[in-house]
């Protein structure tokens, strides 16, 4: 396994662990290596689109499907909670985790709560919708806008 | 990327935002993206899709208009 690889697991078992984002030196605790390593890793990864960072350049904005911040898409699984990037993300956290989970998000019009029960199979039938605003030629563009 | 009530609400939405509206997609359709995309994502093996295999997705999905391509050039910015 290379080092990225090492870095990007670890990152990743965090949030699927905790819901919240690592810290670079919680990364480099698993990792068994220094923070500045796990920030020079980051860099690669965010150039491979595997990472979103903060104008910082260390703390981690995305790990898709999970937000290292607060967001309007909140899904339970368990005894935790995470943030989604988006509305595809709230689907893809129960898909990642491979868990049973309740997604609470709105209708982005009507401000209409959403409580979406997922299952291993997927969502108990609903008629909601998902919309998506800019091509998928264009989505790394500004992947936070996306 | 954004829930909706309804397509109606999408209709509207997009109207007060002056953005141009694109393909509705139903919940069963995201889940069946959400799992193909995701359902690895914990496995050192995992990748992004590439740009082919992202067409071969969508188009399982029954998403096959060109706005779901990500190497297409025919789309406005939005907003636009």
């Amino acid at each position: 396994m290379t080092f990225e690889l090492e870095v990007k697991m670890a990152v990743y078992r965090h949030f699927a662990e905790t819901g919240v984002r690592p810290s670079c030196e919680q990364v480099a605790e698993r990792v068994g290596t220094t923070a500045g390593e796990v920030v020079e890793a980051y860099q690669r990864l965010r150039a491979q689109r595997v990472l979103v960072l903060e104008a910082d350049g260390i703390s981690i904005r995305m790990a898709l499907p999970f937000s290292g911040v607060a967001t309007q898409h909140l899904v339970k699984a368990g005894s935790r909670s995470y943030f989604a990037n988006c509305a595809w993300d709230a689907l893809g956290i129960p898909a990642t985790l491979q868990q049973p989970a309740t997604v609470y998000s709105r209708c982005e019009q009507s401000m209409e709560p959403l409580r979406l029960e997922v299952g291993l199979e997927g969502p108990a039938g609903s008629d909601w919708v998902f919309h998506c605003v800019v091509p998928a030629a264009q989505w790394w563009d500004d992947i936070v806008f996306t | 990327m954004l829930f909706f009530r309804s397509e109606e609400r999408v209709q509207q939405w997009c109207r007060a935002q002056d953005y141009v509206q694109r393909p509705i997609v139903r919940m069963d359709q995201l889940w069946m993206l959400a799992k193909t995309w995701y359902s690895t994502r914990l496995q050192p093996d995992s990748r992004r899709p590439q740009p082919a295999e992202m067409r071969e997705i969508f188009a399982r999905c029954g998403l096959k208009d060109s706005f779901w391509d990500s190497e297409a050039d025919s789309f406005a910015a939005p907003g636009s």
